[in-house]
């Protein structure tokens, strides 16, 4: 993998999470630590707008940001299940 | 109180600026939302905010983003217009379940927004209906999200379509 951790425990699970999900990270500097970027970004996809998301270095609260990271990746593996079902009936 | 809500903005700056767009955006204290790129042009925010009440968590995002651009239009505040899947997803029923629903109490049920082959309804209209027919646990941070959503999105329309009424931040 090779990029550097985030500072915050919390963010860095949700985001090893989101990897596990295929998501990619790409890191960066300043307030914004980095970006995610779903590996669903199809047709299949009804709301992409969270495909590419940003992530903070230090958030008003880590632990709701984990969670918003967390529920973004939910919602896309739910989504991907629905797309691959409605594909196979 | 935690208050979640998602606004979605049109972006008018420039291509290759977002970077520090989001730099602004968190230095004027909208670190509390996740902030998604996926659309070139738009800007989705989702918001985590703790507030005293809705309306305060909704006025004080809008006030703060407005604060750290001016090439952010806002186009909607979100949970607001849904389709039966979504109002489905929120209320934890299958899709053909809200819609046997809706067929079985034809008289009672929301009047949708907009018929056509796809129809869509107010969330607040197809929650205060759940919570009226008793029975389903709605929380009731999202219900006031979802009524005060519908308040600011009828304002901006009408706001865009005729003269501004100065008093939000959209």
């Amino acid at each position: 993998m090779g990029r550097s951790l985030h500072p915050d425990k919390e963010i860095e699970a949700a985001l090893q999470y989101a990897e596990a999900s295929g998501w990619r990270i790409e890191t960066s500097h300043g307030h914004a630590w980095g970006r995610i970027f779903c590996p669903f970004n199809n047709s299949a996809c009804r709301s992409g707008e969270f495909c590419i998301a940003s992530v903070w270095g230090t958030p008003k609260d880590a632990r709701n940001h984990a969670r918003q990271i967390y529920r973004v990746v939910d919602k896309y593996r739910f989504r991907q299940q629905v797309s691959e079902m409605d594909q196979e009936s | 109180m935690e208050y979640i809500f998602t606004l979605r903005y049109q972006w008018t700056g420039p291509d290759g600026e977002t970077e520090h767009l989001i730099e602004r955006l968190g230095a004027g204290g909208c670190d509390d939302a996740l902030i998604g790129l996926g659309h070139p042009g738009r800007i989705a925010m989702e918001f985590s905010r703790e507030a005293v009440d809705a309306e305060s968590a909704i006025r004080s995002a809008l006030e703060d983003v407005s604060a750290a651009s001016n090439d952010l239009h806002l186009i909607e505040v979100t949970p607001d217009l849904v389709g039966l899947t979504d109002a489905a997803e929120w209320m934890g029923l299958s899709r053909q379940g809200m819609r046997k629903l809706m067929l079985s109490h034809w008289q009672t049920f929301p009047r949708p927004v907009h018929e056509g082959s796809v129809s869509i309804w107010h969330l607040a209209d197809i929650l205060s209906w759940f919570e009226a027919r008793g029975g389903y646990s709605i929380d009731s941070r999202t219900s006031e999200i979802a009524e005060l959503a519908r308040r600011i999105n009828l304002e901006n329309r009408i706001m865009r379509s005729s003269q501004p009424l100065d008093r939000l931040a959209l």
